[in-house]
């Protein structure tokens, strides 16, 4: 199970010399480079023709892909259900142009270097849209356990020890339900809000932690 | 009953006379009884004389002839008169009839009599029995069953045999049109073994594995051709077809994977040679059509291109240590350091050019046939892989591919676990590992034989097992000394020939890896020899005296294992004895250590003396010159 954070930029230092402090720390920790990573959204909203007469808000769907499961693709509404399918769920989301139309501008990714710490694989990304960087996403994996509230602690510690007074509190994915078994669409969920989030922001950012 | 008064009881007579009148004042007058003579007379009257005695039929006869004769016997007018059809006459006396019966009776008895007399003399009369009549058939209802069935079943025969008949018309025919097959039944013939489809006025049939599940490019068509150029006028040749394939022309003649090791690697010049020694060709089965075995020696042909271009796909594309060299028509990679493996597709063409220049003659040893049959192989369990269920797509709008990796999008399978899924060897590499494995076990086997040929005590012994795994093997090795088997049971060594290395398996439980190296095996086993003679020789340390013998220069002790002679020139006694005793002992024990030791360490003393036991050795060297001059002589029996 993992948690997705955002770490601020430090102050009068620019998004890569954040992330080079921070992947500094980390191979000082001990942990080993092990690639990259990359994890993009786009967004599609529903197309207008559908609406009908209510006039209602066209829903915003978020299609997602996670270099860590490379064969995959992730489809999501907002506080809605997440669809993990195959890669050639972009080559429909091509057919379904009628119904669902892509938002100007609305690609964002986050790419950056894939740390593993014994049981921990620690993610340390630069959010970035279009050419411009936006900010610094920190997605800590713990792999052995798959139940939130057993291993939430641990990860809290983890995260304390190279993120300091940055550490996030419990992400909202787990709400109430501290016990079910957690997947990769959480994290793909993690993603999204935080990308959401930082997209709001238009400047570089110094918002806090969610 | 007593007390009750008798009942009188009167008997009256019965012969009581007849009465012949009542008269009117009730007197009766009576007949008088007849008399003696009377009385015979009516009997006499009667006798029915045509009565036999005990016939029903004559009885009946009888009792008719009674009433009459009571008729007649009455003798009464009266009643004669009222019957007028009495035949009977009234009778004169009652002897009448009597006198007449006797009379006809004589008369016959005359004649009978006389037949007989004449019958006798056989002049006139013969008897003859009468001829009877056949008995009547009492099992006729089975005869009649038979006849029937006797009837029916040739019935049913003939029909047999008209249809057998007509059979034979048909088959003589077909052997007669066999010489004269006409185009279309061949066609027939053809279809059944391969695939044809017309295109426009074109037959082309397809050859290649690609409906068996081959990805292989190559597109294996090829056309079947009338045969026209027939001489009518001329007698049809035996082996005429009307019809003929022809096959595409990289296709043509016989090709085969050759898979050799060699020892030494050659210089890179040599690189390039291409052998190409024609393999007779693999005789067809007797009855099958030309262009059977045409097509076949093609699609042989096919896939030996196939195997080859995935084994040089492979070599170039993955990367190991040493780098697998192509060359032409050869791959050459090295197993091991001083090894080189050699697979290479030998195709030779019909040109008449070739097999001119085809006079090399293949070494046995040099191809590996079994590894050539694991690439047919392989490569056939490739093509089964593509079609198998696992990889046909379910539903069918699924791409491609394996079930589980199918399942990988939609269950956001990791890296590792599509690694998992997807195999990761390829041809070559299993190819490579299955001839490091031959290798390494065919010199297991010649190291174990050259030692065992080499010394002759202790003895070695190894039992192979039958069953073994592509990459595995086993052997079973013993060594034992002659004469103490029983005892020296220790050392049981199994021996697990893996692809790059052996395992050794000790009976007290060790596990020693070797590598590949062969001294490194040769090594283990000749330590493992001298602990075998260190047990025996220990052993035969404590051997009994069975006699001893004294004289004057010479003492002879028979053991088990010999005679020992000692020359001694004084004699001794008591702790002195034993002292001596003790020595020639111990002198003997050296001396067979010495030569058991000689016979296989020959020269090499320094190189094995780390390995084995110094204090054995030394004493052997420092006793040397004692035994010598001491002058034991021990003959040890053989």
């Amino acid at each position: 199970m993992g948690v997705v954070s955002q770490m601020p930029v430090a102050e009068g230092k620019s998004v890569q010399q954040t992330v080079e402090l921070l992947t500094r720390k980390l191979e000082i920790l001990g942990a080993e480079k092990q690639g990259t990573f990359c994890v993009d959204c786009e967004t599609y909203h529903t197309a207008a023709s559908t609406l009908g007469s209510q006039g209602q808000a066209g829903k915003l769907m978020y299609v997602m892909h996670n270099s860590e499961y490379p064969l995959s693709c992730f489809a999501l509404f907002e506080n809605g259900p997440c669809l993990i399918a195959d890669t050639n769920f972009d080559v429909l989301m091509v057919k379904l142009k009628g119904f669902f139309q892509s938002a100007k501008a609305s690609k964002i990714e986050t790419r950056g270097t894939r740390y593993q710490y014994c049981d921990f694989l620690v993610k340390v990304g630069t959010v970035t849209m279009g050419p411009s960087a936006r900010g610094i996403s920190v997605e800590v994996e713990y792999g052995p356990c798959v139940v939130a509230s057993d291993c939430w602690s641990l990860l809290l510690e983890f995260l304390q020890s190279f993120l300091g007074s940055h550490t996030p509190g419990a992400p909202a994915v787990f709400g109430n339900r501290h016990d079910v078994v957690y997947g990769p669409a959480d994290t793909m969920v993690q993603y999204m809000e935080l990308f959401n989030k930082i997209r709001k922001q238009q400047q570089v950012p110094v918002a806090g932690i969610r | 009953m007593s007390g009750v008064r008798a009942v009188r009881i009167s008997i009256e007579s019965a012969c009581e006379k007849q009465v012949q009148e009542v008269g009117l004042d009730g007197t009766e007058t009576y007949l008088q009884p007849l008399s003696m003579s009377q009385n015979l007379a009516r009997l006499a009257q009667r006798i029915d004389f045509s009565q036999g005695s005990g016939s029903e039929e004559e009885e009946a006869a009888g009792a008719e002839g009674d009433a009459q004769d009571w008729a007649g016997a009455g003798s009464s007018a009266d009643q004669d008169d009222e019957e007028g059809l009495v035949k009977f006459q009234p009778s004169l006396w009652p002897w009448d009839s009597v006198r007449n019966n006797l009379r006809s009776a004589l008369t016959e008895m005359c004649v009978l009599y006389d037949v007989l007399s004449i019958v006798r003399d056989k002049k006139f009369m013969t008897l003859d029995p009468v001829s009877q009549d056949a008995l009547p058939p009492k099992q006729n209802p089975q005869t009649l069953q038979l006849i029937s069935k006797k009837k029916s079943l040739a019935g049913a025969a003939q029909i047999l045999l008209k249809g057998a008949e007509r059979l034979t018309k048909s088959v003589t025919e077909n052997q007669e049109n066999k010489l004269q097959r006409d185009f279309n039944s061949e066609l027939l013939r053809l279809r059944q073994h391969w695939k044809l489809r017309k295109v426009g006025d074109k037959i082309l049939g397809d050859l290649s594995y690609r409906s068996a599940g081959s990805l292989f490019p190559h597109h294996g068509t090829f056309e079947v051709i009338k045969n026209t150029d027939i001489d009518l006028d001329k007698k049809i040749p035996e082996d005429y077809c009307p019809l003929d394939v022809q096959i595409p022309s990289d296709l043509e003649g016989s090709a085969y994977i050759k898979v050799s090791i060699q020892k030494q690697a050659p210089d890179i010049g040599d690189l390039g040679t291409v052998n190409l020694f024609k393999r007779p060709l693999p005789k067809s089965k007797p009855g099958s059509p030309h262009w059977q075995t045409k097509l076949e020696a093609a699609q042989n042909v096919l896939l030996c291109k196939e195997i080859f271009a995935q084994l040089s796909r492979e070599a170039v594309q993955i990367k190991s240590q040493i780098p697998h060299i192509v060359v032409k028509n050869q791959i050459i990679s090295q197993p091991f350091p001083s090894l080189q493996l050699s697979i290479s597709l030998c195709h030779s063409s019909n040109d008449k050019k070739s097999q001119k220049s085809a006079t090399e003659k293949p070494s046995p040893e040099d191809h590996l046939y079994v590894l050539e049959h694991n690439l047919h192989l392989l490569i056939r369990e490739f093509h089964k892989q593509t079609l198998s269920s696992i990889m046909m797509p379910h539903p069918a709008s699924a791409p491609f591919g394996h079930k589980r990796m199918r399942l990988s999008g939609p269950q956001a399978f990791d890296k590792n676990e599509i690694n998992s899924l997807q195999s990761s060897e390829g041809l070559l590499e299993k190819i490579i590992k299955q001839a490091k494995h031959i290798f390494l076990r065919s010199r297991t086997a010649a190291t174990i034989d050259s030692l065992a040929s080499r010394i002759e005590d202790p003895q070695i012994q190894a039992h192979w097992s039958n069953i073994n795994d592509v990459y595995e093997s086993s052997v079973k090795v013993l060594i034992t000394s002659q004469g103490y088997e029983q005892i020296c049971k220790s050392i049981q060594l199994q021996l697990n020939i893996g692809v790059e290395q052996i395992r050794v398996v000790h009976r007290d439980g060790r596990v020693i890896t070797l590598s590949h190296q062969e001294q490194e095996l040769q090594d283990f086993l000749l330590s493992q020899f001298v602990m075998d003679l260190k047990v025996a020789v220990r052993l035969w340390f404590s051997f009994p005296v069975t006699s001893v013998k004294i004289f004057q220069k010479v003492m002879f002790y028979k053991i088990a294992n010999g005679v020992i002679f000692v020359d001694h020139s004084k004699k001794c006694s008591g702790i002195k004895w034993k002292v001596e005793t003790l020595f020639i002992k111990w002198s003997c024990l050296c001396l067979h250590l010495a030569l058991a030791s000689y016979d296989f360490f020959q020269n090499s003393f320094q190189i094995f003396s780390r390995n084995f036991d110094l204090k054995c050795l030394q004493i052997n060297y420092k006793h040397k010159e004692a035994i010598t001059s001491k002058g034991v002589l021990f003959l040890k029996n053989n």
